[in-house]
């Protein structure tokens, strides 16, 4: 049936369903069409979460990449040829699902670089996958330890930072403006286990103990039986771990128990998506950013920070830098080794630096080789409800930790790669 | 054409279908991966149908076996020895082994009954996966395991690096447990099955000890569905703890009643179905999940025998 006599007899239920079905063929047949084309450009797959709880902070890693897609194409793409962007939604908790959509990024879309995920124990799913088929992989926002240590593979690359230095990055501030006892609230997931392991790791260190801690489960929203346990401890500081629409719920829910008035809240990773929905009370705390916007006098950040606004209206955030931290390095990398051979590429990143037009950092950041993770400069500092800078500036930076000071080394991290002959 | 004829021709283009599925699917933007899971979830789906088409006893906690079998078979390759068969094995037995205890505890308990407890069973052994984090790996699943080639004795076969071989391991089990579950519903046990399932109240007059049945029945459906889930733990190479999720027991719910529930190959259409359209449609689509839905709803309001039975019922009009 074709649409003209769709128009002109009576609609019937069979007519619309032949219709749909028609539609539905002639999308499927459009990836075999469009392989037909002559030039054939360089893939990037992001399998990231677009959905669930993470689906904020995995949107704005997108945008991150589309920016960076645009200026590499404008800058004459990778060795020559466009650069293409296939997204995918990966959920935000579902690892198979994650690992499903990289095999199909690899397997059908033949994508020549892999980015994902903001989950961690999904980034390390994928990663499984990544690795086996030998695809250059970079890791835009998962923060376990284990992506670049005992898990490393020799084509993993980390953008964000590990959790160890997060931990290592904020300890000394915690302790200086809370005091010695902590009690922790942490997510039950590769991410929340490893960044409270880096923080009793680094409370030993400088002489503060833990007095308590209970795991949540990802996607709570009830957080009311943790705080009444955590105030029971009587710790000095009640640090939360949870992240994203968690993390909000927590925060709130303490707040409104006025948890804030008796204890010190903070915690160690903390996001401009999360201070945004929070509201401007609970906006309090010592924290950790990763990136922040107002940065006065670095070069580049007002630029990246005016093309953002211009694309979304907002200011980019830590994740939004990720985003365009890692789609630039595939194209440094490559462009460096002119080759898009996986071998090559993954030699090139290692120990790439990243220019000052990509980095928008004091400290110019590199891959670290022998674990394949990015050193950067860390935000250590307090939220709050309105800074100077506007509407968007929510966190005060007091100290800026440079990467190397907190990153340990490589062999602290348990890293053992291994190239395949 | 007579319908056995029928019956004759549509089952032989399943098959063919099936065989040939690796080499055609590329061409219209499918991937080998894809068809493999087709098939695996398709033979959980159609292990459901064998109780709830076929003996009219409502499940929805079969995700438990599913993911007590991806759990095995993941289990037994990282803790025991590097061995895919044996993998399949362990993941079989250990699901079959938990169905033959939780079905003779729960055999007497009927319709929304019986549904709930299987939810409860089902949460119980996904709540261990996901709190037992030094031997299941907790929330972020079970890796650092992967399947291995099958050693036959007279040489190698890839599985691991060549999807299509492991698409037509899995095709060959599948068709074995298919098989089997066509034989027994043809065996005087499946008529029974079925008996049981149109008038239960007779069925036990007649002097036909119904609860055995059912949970001979239970067992088998289970037995197959942790054959589908070492499968599936084999296809990914990863386990997580919604394998075992109640919401996947829905989704092998929804995959048996979208393609029909009272047609043998049903369940298997429904799983391609969903499957396809989850994929296909995520990928265009963040709201990819009030899409399925909504093919849902249509579906129950529109087709209640699902979309095989609509097929059939105009065939014979």
């Amino acid at each position: 049936m074709s649409d003209k006599n769709l128009l002109e007899t009576k609609i019937s239920r069979r007519g619309v369903i032949k219709a749909a079905a028609a539609a539905g063929v002639v999308q499927l047949a459009a990836p075999f069409i469009g392989s037909a084309r002559a030039a054939e450009p360089v893939k990037i797959g992001l399998c990231n979460p677009l959905t669930g709880t993470y689906a904020a902070v995995g949107k704005n890693e997108l945008i991150g990449c589309q920016l960076a897609i645009e200026q590499i194409n404008a800058k004459g793409g990778i060795i020559g040829r466009p650069v293409t962007l296939l997204v995918e939604d990966s959920t935000s908790g579902d690892a198979g699902t994650a690992v499903q959509k990289s095999r199909k990024l690899i397997e059908r879309d033949n994508v020549n670089f892999l980015l994902g995920n903001v989950n961690s124990a999904l980034a390390l799913a994928m990663a499984q996958v990544s690795n086996e088929k030998g695809v250059v992989h970079i890791v835009p926002g998962g923060h376990t330890d284990a992506i670049t240590g005992a898990s490393c593979h020799w084509n993993v690359f980390r953008v964000c930072n590990t959790t160890q230095m997060e931990a290592y990055a904020v300890a000394p501030e915690l302790l200086k403006k809370g005091g010695k006892k902590w009690y922790f609230i942490t997510p039950d997931y590769a991410f929340g286990h490893t960044l409270q392991a880096g923080l009793e790791k680094a409370a030993a260190k400088i002489g503060a103990v833990k007095v308590g801690g209970d795991l949540t489960p990802l996607g709570a929203t009830d957080f009311s039986s943790y705080l009444i346990k955590a105030q029971a401890a009587k710790p000095d500081v009640i640090i939360f771990l949870p992240q994203g629409n968690d993390m909000i719920n927590c925060i709130k829910q303490a707040v409104q128990f006025g948890l804030d008035k008796r204890f010190h809240l903070a915690g160690a990773q903390q996001e401009l998506e999360a201070l945004e929905g929070l509201p401007p009370e609970a906006r309090i705390g010592t924290w950790v950013f990763e990136w922040y916007w107002n940065q006065p006098g670095v070069p580049h950040v007002a630029e990246f920070v005016a093309a953002i606004k211009k694309k979304t209206g907002r200011v980019p955030t830590a994740r939004t830098w990720f985003g365009f931290a890692s789609a630039w390095s595939c194209a440094l990398a490559a462009n460096q080794a002119k080759s898009l051979d996986a071998h090559k590429v993954a030699k090139a990143l290692q120990g790439l630096k990243l220019p000052p037009e990509v980095a928008l950092m004091p400290e110019q950041p590199f891959f670290r080789a022998g674990q394949n993770q990015l050193i950067p400069t860390l935000y250590v500092g307090n939220a709050q409800a309105k800074g100077s800078a506007g509407e968007d500036d929510l966190f005060h930076v007091t100290e800026i930790v440079k990467g190397s000071e907190v990153a340990g080394t490589v062999e602290e991290s348990g890293c053992k790669m291994v190239w395949p002959s | 054409m007579s319908g056995f004829n029928r019956q004759r021709a549509s089952t032989a283009l399943v098959w063919l279908i099936l065989l040939t599925m690796p080499y055609w699917m590329a061409l219209i933007g499918g991937y080998t991966e894809l068809g493999t899971r087709v098939l695996v979830l398709g033979l959980a789906a159609m292990a459901l149908n064998f109780l709830l088409g076929f003996t009219g006893v409502l499940s929805f906690g079969h995700a438990a076996y599913f993911g007590l079998g991806a759990y095995g078979a993941g289990m037994a390759i990282k803790y025991l020895a590097p061995s895919t068969p044996l993998s399949i094995l362990v993941g079989v037995v250990l699901g079959t082994l938990a169905a033959a205890l939780i079905g003779a505890l729960i055999v007497k308990l009927r319709g929304v009954y019986f549904a709930m407890v299987t939810i409860a069973f089902g949460q119980v052994f996904f709540f261990i996966a996901i709190r037992w984090n030094a031997v299941t790996g907790g929330d972020d699943g079970l890796t650092g395991w992967q399947r291995h080639a099958l050693d036959l004795g007279l040489g190698k076969i890839d599985i691991l690096g060549n999807d299509k071989a492991y698409y037509y391991l899995v095709l060959i089990l599948f068709a074995i447990a298919v098989g089997i579950m066509a034989l027994l519903l043809r065996s005087p046990f499946g008529r029974t099955l079925l008996a049981i399932r149109e008038n239960e109240r007779r069925a036990r007059f007649l002097g036909i000890p119904v609860e055995q049945h059912i949970w001979l029945s239970f067992v088998i459906s289970c037995l197959f569905a942790s054959l589908a889930g070492t499968l599936f733990a084999l296809l990914s190479n990863f386990v997580d703890p919604r394998a075992l999720h109640w919401s996947q027991s829905g989704n092998f719910v929804i995959m048996a009643v979208l393609g029909g529930m009272r047609s043998f190959w049903g369940p298997l259409v429904g799983a391609a179905i969903f499957v396809v359209l989850q994929d296909f449609v995520s990928s265009h689509t963040e709201n990819w999940m009030s899409i399925i839905g909504l093919f849902f709803v249509l579906v129950v309001l529109f087709f209640p025998r699902g979309v095989l039975g609509m097929l059939r019922r105009k065939a014979k009009s």
